[in-house]
């Protein structure tokens, strides 16, 4: 990277293009670039390769139904630090094809497909575009605006049926639950043979055999029903004796169409169902979803809410990265011992988390412009003392018990090694992507709420492997302490909500997408309004599921044991990752 | 002196019959209602992909031989250490003899890396 | 040899099952309670007083539990293999001595089955044998996880059979004797532990090994392969697994006990006969709490490492303590 491009401002950046395929986006409330799709090789690579944005955030699509057209949408970000490159493709609906940027970006695999999967639209290029999320056997796009449900109503809630004469109705006894599937017709789902398995079985890589003696290959499926797949996740993994020739992670047994309902509800209805998303910090993901509606609406956030926010999103990220740990030692098999010490702190934060918003897991905690409830000095010395006194000890019984541990050190050392390219280009986030030594944050890189005046350090490892990861973790919790020390020291008096409290908010019609640097990676969300209460388009940048990209380049070449400990060092939660 | 051996077989005996009776007692009381989705092999739920049974990596035989040469070699020790007491000294080098022998091969498959589980 | 010999063996082979299989009942809740209390739980206390009565409550699940047989299972196979698995670990402590002898109805009774004087070669032998049932029930269940546990345990066991075996060589080498009576009395004054720190730590270790307990559990890795060689059991045979792994948990902590820890040698216990099962189970269950305590606290070791560990750390220092117990033997032997 020479020095001009660090100065050279995305401003100029369409004269940089003079053929005019590199155009502003210039309707009201949106930004960025839009790119002709024949160009977009080009331009990714220039942009990639001269520009240095060399990680690729998000990929996503909306659907412009009126005006005939799918935008696919990308954001890409410097490693160093800086706002995003927002470019976007437009193709019309009935010609949806657009090219692959996984050859530059591989961490745009997953995101692509799901693309596909959910919108329709073919990238051309793409080595493995199977649908990811819904079943092989669905049919049409769910998230394009002209697919509807077999129980289809009304397009935004609150539906009129659901209140006859003002009386509630439950859904479920309108809508028998295993009617509101379309099935493609004469589908039998005792007969039925997923043709995709075999592709993806057929899909894997094969070792050549050079040995003497010829082993066959065994492919062997771990997962959905398996002990310790996080979930319902599914990896298809092709073995040579214990060692993995090549592996594919199949998921979507979640799989709930997140984002289509989330297009139904109200802006405000749809702050507990992020809470969702992943179950475990429901806290960093409200933050999220407020920051991109925020945004569109130009709200400022009073400073005792943002102190609050931060507060709230400092304490789930310890508390997430002790079950992530915790449940790292599981995988490793340690019978439960590790994991229950590490979740007893966890404890602790929940009873907090149920003491200000009534909810221990689904928190439902922030507001468009600030947060529901005001926090008592109880509660702030209830903190306090966690922060001053348990969490620190426990974090001593980790460093005593843990951190040195011989065969937690065999076990995790070198293991699963992502390379800091390998990281960048994979989209990594979170501590995976500190771990593999690329110092990249967004409370730093692109700080939001009030984390440009708090005095922390981004933690970074050196190797990339698991045993990192796990440090990371470890030192993750000791940052975010700090963070809450200066905090509960700061924390000013005042309003905790800018304007009133309302049930339904206007958002002025425009684009926006609003992250945060959540426990395990960056959580973001991209909104679509048109002006009416209910999101045009809502999409969720879910960090475990980009994460899950590295899963077959880690695991490659390791034994079958090492996978799951892999797995579990990317910390997912099905919840986010299916959607 | 076989004698010695006679309660040897009747505890094999009682332990054959009540090995059986827990099989057989299984039987008796559990419920067979057996479907072919049940009685599928178990893979996480999916419906396996080739046959259960492989033709699997070498390195597992290679164990097995290398154990059957090991073990027979302990079995001398054995003998030797109940009789080593009255060989004395002539014993002792015999038994270093037979041990270097064993260190050598030991070094032999560990070089040739028979020992490296890949 | 009279009737009344044979009825004194019958009866004490029914007492040596039913207790072995009345014990392996316990150190289950034994477990369970330890585990719990080392994780701040307090683990299953509803049945019966302490939970006392939980085993019994697991064991009448058990039994009203389907049997199910997988298709493509070698079906003869399939329902020997949990036989052929429970029988020896049984069968081993046959030859374990739990004391001298007492008096008891007018008659002097050993406190063993048998004493004979191969003791610890029957024991090496009917080790090995459990090995075959665990292979077996890997192979025949047609299932890719359990074929891969049958695989593992097979190599893990019989690459800790070696070490374990030459432990014993040491003990052997001092008693001058493969009886295992012979044994215990040569520990009357020293426990072999103490004149065998070595050998003492590769047998236990071996053993963690060879009964596939954590560390060592590779085959049944939960993590990885769901419930390795036994997957695809259920109800009662999947309950004999699961006894002869704790089965084998006693007899080994018993042989262990007896090995290296003097058996039941304990003050006084030449005046008390009978003090010496108490001396002998002291020390058993101060060896499952040891085990129990293990699983609670470490990580499992990956299957290659352990493989490693078995024939480049274990078996060479298994050999050099013959060698070294050989010529200190050999030197203190007055001629």
């Amino acid at each position: 990277m020479t020095e001009a491009t660090l100065i050279n401002p995305l401003d100029t950046l369409v004269d940089q293009f003079p053929s005019g395929w590199v155009k502003k986006d210039e309707r009201p409330g949106y930004s960025g670039f839009i790119v002709e799709r024949e160009h977009l090789l080009e331009f990714a690579r220039t942009m990639r390769d001269d520009f240095g944005f060399d990680y690729l955030s998000m990929v996503t699509a909306s659907d412009y139904l009126a005006e005939g057209k799918f935008d696919v949408v990308y954001y890409a970000y410097k490693t160093i630090g800086g706002p995003a490159l927002i470019f976007k493709v437009q193709v019309p609906r009935e010609d949806a094809v657009v090219p692959s940027l996984v050859a530059l970006y591989p961490g745009a695999d997953f995101q692509e497909r799901e693309v596909w999967d959910l919108m329709g639209i073919r990238f051309e290029g793409h080595p493995d575009l199977r649908r990811i999320l819904m079943w092989e056997g669905f049919e049409g796009h769910p998230l394009r605006k002209d697919w509807k449900e077999p129980f289809y109503e009304e397009d935004v809630k609150p539906y009129k049926s659901r209140w006859p004469e003002g009386k509630p109705v439950n859904a479920d006894d309108r809508n028998p639950f295993n009617d509101n599937v379309q099935y493609p017709t004469g589908f039998d789902p005792e007969r039925w043979v997923p043709e995709a398995e075999t592709l993806l079985y057929s899909g894997l890589q094969r070792t050549t055999h050079n040995e003497e003696f010829k082993t066959d290959e065994l492919i062997v499926n771990m997962g959905p029903q398996h002990p310790s797949t996080h979930g319902v996740f599914r990896m298809v993994v092709s073995l040579q004796g214990e060692k993995i020739v090549d592996l594919k992670p199949v998921m979507g047994y979640l799989h709930r169409n997140h984002e289509k309902i989330a297009e139904r509800n109200t802006f405000l209805q749809n702050m507990p169902f992020t809470d969702r998303l992943d179950y475990t910090t429901s806290m960093s993901n409200n933050f999220a979803y407020a920051l991109a509606v925020e945004k569109l609406m130009g709200l400022q956030v009073p400073e005792r809410a943002d102190y609050i926010r931060v507060l709230m999103a400092e304490l789930t990220r310890i508390m997430n990265h002790f079950f992530a740990t915790g449940f790292l030692l599981n995988d490793l098999g340690v019978y439960f011992t590790a994991s229950l010490y590490a979740i007893e702190e966890r404890e602790l934060i929940l009873d907090i988390f149920e003491e200000i918003s009534g909810s221990r897991m689904m928190c439902n905690y922030f507001r468009f412009g600030g947060v529901v409830r005001d926090v008592s000095d109880e509660v702030l010395k209830k903190i306090h003392n966690l922060v001053y006194d348990r969490i620190p000890r426990k974090l001593d019984q980790f460093d005593a018990y843990l951190t040195n541990n011989e065969i937690l050190r065999t076990r995790c050392e070198g293991v699963g090694v992502l390379t800091a390219d390998q990281a960048i280009a994979l989209s990594t986030a979170g501590p995976i992507l500190r771990a593999s030594g690329v110092p990249y944050d967004v409370r730093r890189a692109d700080p939001y709420s009030i984390y440009d005046r708090l005095e922390f350090d981004v933690i970074t490892g050196n190797h990339g492997d698991i045993y990192d990861r796990y440090l990371v973790r470890v030192a993750e919790i000791k940052e975010s302490i700090k963070i809450v020390k200066q905090l509960l020291r700061d924390i000013p008096s005042g309003p905790i909500l800018a304007g009133k409290p309302a049930y339904q908010v206007r958002v002025p019609a425009g684009e926006s997408y609003g992250r945060v640097e959540g426990p395990k990676g960056e959580m973001g969300f991209y909104i679509v309004s048109n002006g009416k209460p209910n999101p045009e388009r809502y999409h969720v940048r879910a960090p475990t599921f980009i994460n899950l990209t590295s899963l077959a380049p880690m695991s490659r070449g390791e034994k079958v044991a090492d996978v799951v400990v892999i797995l579990g060092a990317i910390d997912i939660v099905l919840g986010e990752v299916d959607r | 002196m076989l004698q010695a051996y006679l309660p040897l077989l009747i505890l094999l005996v009682f332990a054959v019959l009540i090995g059986f009776l827990v099989v057989a007692i299984g039987h008796v009381f559990g419920p067979k209602r057996p479907t072919a989705r049940k009685a599928a092999p178990y893979e996480s739920g999916m419906v396996p992909y080739g046959p259960g049974t492989r033709r699997i990596s070498v390195r597992y035989y290679l164990v097995a031989v290398l154990f059957i040469l090991f073990d027979i070699e302990t079995i001398f020790f054995l003998l030797w250490a109940v009789v080593l007491r009255d060989l004395g000294v002539f014993g002792l080098v015999e038994m270093f003899l037979f041990m270097g022998t064993l260190a050598v091969g030991l070094i032999y498959a560990w070089k040739k890396g028979a020992l490296e589980w890949e | 040899m009279d009737a009344g010999m044979i009825w004194e063996w019958i009866i004490k082979s029914i007492f040596l099952i039913l207790f072995m299989t009345g014990g392996f009942a316990y150190v289950t809740l034994l477990e369970r309670r330890v585990l719990a209390r080392m994780q701040v739980r307090i683990g299953p206390n509803r049945v019966g007083k302490f939970g006392l009565l939980q085993p019994i409550a697991d064991a009448v699940k058990l039994i009203f539990k389907e049997e199910l047989i997988p298709a493509g299972a070698d079906k003869l196979m399939f329902i020997v293999a949990p036989v052929i698995t429970v029988i020896p670990a049984l069968i081993i402590t046959g030859v374990i001595p739990w004391g001298t002898s007492i008096n008891l109805f007018g008659r002097e009774i050993a406190l063993s089955i048998a004493n004979v004087n191969v003791g610890v070669l029957y024991i090496m032998a009917v080790t090995s044998i459990s090995v075959y049932g665990i292979t077996l029930a890997g192979w025949s269940s047609n299932n890719k996880y359990a074929m891969f546990g049958g695989l593992r345990s097979t190599a893990q066991m019989i690459s800790y059979e070696l070490a374990l075996g030459l432990s014993l060589v040491g003990p052997i080498l001092l008693a001058g004797s493969m009886n295992v009576m012979d044994i215990v009395q040569a520990q009357k004054t020293l426990p072999f532990a103490l004149l065998q720190p070595a050998g003492f730590i590769v047998y236990f270790m071996a053993t963690l090994a060879e009964i596939n307990r954590a560390p060592f559990d590779m085959p049944e890795a939960e993590q990885e392969l769901t419930a390795g060689y036994h997957t695809e059991y259920s109800s009662m045979k999947f309950a004999l697994f699961f006894m002869a792994e704790y089965i084998k948990m006693i007899a080994v902590a018993m042989i262990g006990s007896t090995m290296f820890l003097g058996g039941f040698q304990g003050p006084f216990v030449d005046q008390l006969p009978w003090l010496g099962p108490v001396y002998l189970f002291g020390k058993v269950i101060v060896w499952l709490f040891v085990d129990i305590w293990i699983r609670a606290t470490l990580p499992r070791i990956r299957y290659d490492k352990l493989m490693a560990l078995g024939w480049k750390v274990m078996y060479p220092i298994a050999l050099l303590n013959v060698f070294i117990t050989g010529i200190l033997v050999v030197l203190t032997t007055k001629r």
